[in-house]
């Protein structure tokens, strides 16, 4: 469990200005799913990620609300378009508060 | 009587107390209440149990879904071996750009007990509509891609997989 909140994102080695990039990006994290106690779902602050920003030079390009149906370890993929070198950051947060960051410089070649 | 002077002055006393106490309970009681504000985890904040129907009503009300089959590649296994962890693409057709493109993305699986899975909110920055991730899904299921454009044109595409063994926990 230490590892949770560990962000690994992947982009192609190598980008040219004006590309649409395809990200991947991996967080370590529970997902915490409903207990159930004699079929009756217990109340507690499940612990699981809730929101998801990607920002792109400090400009916010994708905004996700996740739930408990997002597996254990959430995988994300999406696109965009690199116009400008910069850094690309992705953040998690999760309902007790923990808000993970992992970042990727994005530079031309 | 020579208790009624000081009988009165103890209820006067007693009145302001009182209402000192109910007072200040007034004012810390929303603010330090452990339950007041409900953490974002609990089962009020989650996403409703309820029947995929019930959902699609409640996102969309009554606005005409439109087949989006060809607009919307949704990409995931034809056989989930393990429901667990299922990964699905959605891909939608759309120039992005400031006027015409793709507002959110909604994944929805019919048969899971909260059958809103997630909600992706898009901008044009990104270049093409395609968002992925990796899904928990009971059993078997229809997955739908649900769309909605910055015209505000809704579309939905489905498609079923088959799990072998559920993610949800038993």
């Amino acid at each position: 469990m230490a590892e949770i909140g560990k962000v690994r994102i992947r982009v192609p080695s190598s980008i040219k200005q004006g590309d649409v990039v395809r990200v991947r990006a991996l967080v370590i994290h529970p997902m915490e799913i409903v207990q159930r106690r004699d079929g009756k779902p217990v109340d507690k602050n499940y612990h699981f990620i809730h929101k998801v920003v990607v920002t792109y030079n400090g400009r916010e390009i994708l905004a996700a609300e996740t739930t408990q149906s997002v597996s254990e370890n959430p995988f994300f993929a999406f696109t965009f378009r690199a116009t400008e070198p910069g850094t690309l950051k992705i953040a998690f947060l999760d309902t007790h508060g923990g808000k993970y960051e992992g970042t990727v410089d994005i530079k031309f070649s | 009587m020579e208790r009624t002077p000081s009988a009165s002055h103890i209820t006067r006393r007693t009145l302001l107390r009182a209402l000192a106490v109910v007072g200040l309970a007034g004012v810390s009681g929303p603010l330090l209440g452990p339950d007041a504000v409900p953490a974002q985890g609990n089962l009020g904040a989650l996403q409703p149990e309820e029947k995929v129907e019930a959902t699609m009503k409640r996102l969309f009300g009554s606005r005409p879904l439109k087949d989006g089959s060809s607009a919307i590649k949704l990409d995931m296994p034809l056989i989930a071996e393990n429901g667990a962890v299922v990964p699905v693409t959605v891909e939608v057709q759309s120039p992005m750009t400031p006027a015409d493109y793709v507002k959110h993305i909604y994944i929805i699986s019919d048969k899971n007990r909260r059958p809103m899975n997630a909600k992706f909110t898009l901008t044009a920055a990104m270049g093409t509509a395609l968002v992925g991730a990796n899904l928990r899904l009971g059993e078997t299921t229809d997955v739908r891609a649900v769309a909605e454009l910055s015209d505000g044109t809704l579309l939905m595409a489905k498609r079923e997989v088959k799990v072998t063994v559920g993610g949800c926990g038993g």
